[in-house]
């Protein structure tokens, strides 16, 4: 769309200088009627008229004909995608973030912090559900509150109370008070602990202690580089298996490699998340009642069958997901194989591998946050 | 003859203030803190209304009031918890709950819910 609100931002121009088409056209030398073909960005402007003009306006020739901000139109781009703006008129986008550029602003604005805030939802609300520590905590603190309020309720409402139960009022409501402020500094302290602790189902250091003494950094990372990042010749290249890669490749970006960042899961056949490592845009719950869409669990139908699909978020991000299950140990005869799958994911345009033939398979974050409608997989209701 | 009102819930603060409402308007009140005692409770007293609370010592309030639900004579039940989810209601009402109130509540609440069910 090359100077395609050049047109536009001359209009608003024009304007503010309280000039009309006929002025503006007279000093620049050229028709009424062609200015406004070229307000309406019907024609395009360049060499000695622009110039003219820009010079009539009293700007820079440059200020009329800069694109809007690329981060701009992106998260406008993204916005429009999602399923909640399925009618968004996309074609004049560019036209809308010029004419309005600080609606555009806070529409995109507004956008962003949605969608950060529907990560954050995702990480809350399966603490909420799961956490028993935490749900033990505030069924505390409820109650505390409901016997304060209730006997506070009977002082102040209540005046001929026996001495006696005065008493007792008043110090039930000293020992709730107490118990409810122990709670409180729990609960604190048991987030100043998730906090310092980090994710508390990122890979055992036995594992990756192993890993890295199985691949060590500097030749896997350039065999990695060298082989485009392929899985099945990295595992037979170290003779290792495709989880023990999966770990590795996920690790890379964190251990400084110049590699793209990839997302990782692994779960047991209960739906257990065994190994999570998340990125920005697809946040993973850590206990579970994940999108049970996600080619993750459907490795389990096809147990040591490499699956590769490409799935999209609800916000319109596609992801490459490359997905095996494994046994956890030696098959033997006799013993019903222990299978974990593990699916490893990055966005779709950062993918080193060979495109997906098949279209996005629509999948969630997990049913509380996802806002899809007539989701044969839905278990329980959303919050959105 | 005054209703007879069982309170099953493990928190005493909220026993002696619930108690003290009650009486004061004219209920005779009983109470219980633990979860495996109250059938054998209610089975004696033969209230009008249970006050129950959900998460109880030794036995769940869902676990009570499908015993209740199994007597010849069921009383009325306030199922009187901390949990709101709507699972949790949905649950209650699943089993046969005669109505559902969350902590915390106003004390006129309570009453007025109470002085409605015995009516």
């Amino acid at each position: 769309m090359p100077h395609s609100l050049t047109g536009t931002r001359i209009r608003q121009h024009r304007s503010r200088a309280g000039l009309s088409q006929t002025a503006l056209a007279r000093q620049a030398g050229i028709s009424t009627s062609y200015l406004n073909l070229i307000e309406h960005n019907k024609r395009g402007i360049a060499g000695k008229i622009l110039l003219s003009i820009a010079r009539e306006l009293g700007v820079p020739a440059s200020s009329l004909t800069e694109e809007a901000d690329s981060e701009l139109t992106t998260s406008l781009l993204e916005a429009a995608s999602t399923e909640t703006a399925p009618s968004a008129e996309t074609s004049v986008l560019a036209e809308f973030a010029g004419r309005f550029p600080g609606w555009a602003q806070l529409l995109a604005s507004v956008y962003r912090q949605n969608r950060d805030q529907e990560a954050v939802i995702a990480a809350l609300s399966d603490r909420l559900v799961h956490d028993p520590f935490l749900a033990e905590s505030l069924h505390l603190m409820l109650s505390n509150i409901t016997a304060i309020r209730s006997t506070a309720e009977i002082l102040t409402s209540v005046e001929d109370i026996a001495a006696e139960q005065r008493t007792r009022f008043n110090a039930a409501i000293h020992d709730e008070s107490k118990r409810l402020s122990d709670a409180t500094q729990a609960l604190i302290r048991y987030f100043d602990k998730e906090a310092t602790q980090g994710a508390p189902n990122e890979a055992p250091d036995e594992v990756a202690e192993s890993d890295v003494a199985s691949m060590p950094l500097e030749r896997f990372a350039s065999t990695a580089l060298a082989s485009d990042f392929n899985p099945s010749a990295l595992a037979s290249e170290f003779r290792t298996n495709l989880h023990a890669v999966f770990r590795r490749l996920a690790s890379l970006k964190n251990e400084g490699v110049d590699a793209p960042e990839m997302g990782l899961i692994i779960t047991n056949a209960a739906g257990q998340t065994l190994h999570r490592h998340a990125l920005p845009d697809f946040p993973l719950p850590r206990h579970g009642n994940a999108c049970p869409l996600w080619p993750v669990f459907q490795g389990f139908s096809q147990p040591e069958r490499p699956l590769q699909d490409l799935i999209e978020l609800p916000g319109g991000t596609q992801f490459v997901t490359l997905t095996v299950a494994l046994p956890r140990s030696e098959i033997a005869f006799g013993d019903s194989p222990n299978y974990q799958s593990a699916m490893l994911f990055l966005p779709s345009d950062q993918s080193p591998w060979s495109p997906v033939p098949q279209p996005a398979r629509r999948v969630g974050i997990s049913c509380r946050i996802c806002p899809r409608e007539n989701c044969a997989a839905r278990s329980e209701e959303t919050v959105l | 003859m005054s209703k007879h009102i069982l309170i099953v819930e493990d928190e005493p603060n909220i026993i002696e203030s619930l108690s003290f409402l009650l009486d004061r308007a004219g209920f005779t009140v009983s109470s219980e803190k633990d979860g495996a005692m109250a059938m054998e409770r209610i089975r004696d007293l033969t209230p009008d209304l249970v006050i129950l609370d959900v998460m109880l010592p030794n036995r769940s309030g869902f676990d009570v009031l499908r015993d209740i639900g199994e007597l010849a004579e069921a009383p009325r039940v306030l199922m009187l918890t901390a949990k709101g989810q709507a699972r949790d209601r949905q649950t209650a009402e699943e089993i046969g709950v005669t109505r559902f109130m969350t902590k915390p509540f106003a004390n006129a609440e309570i009453l007025a819910t109470v002085q409605e069910m015995l009516t």
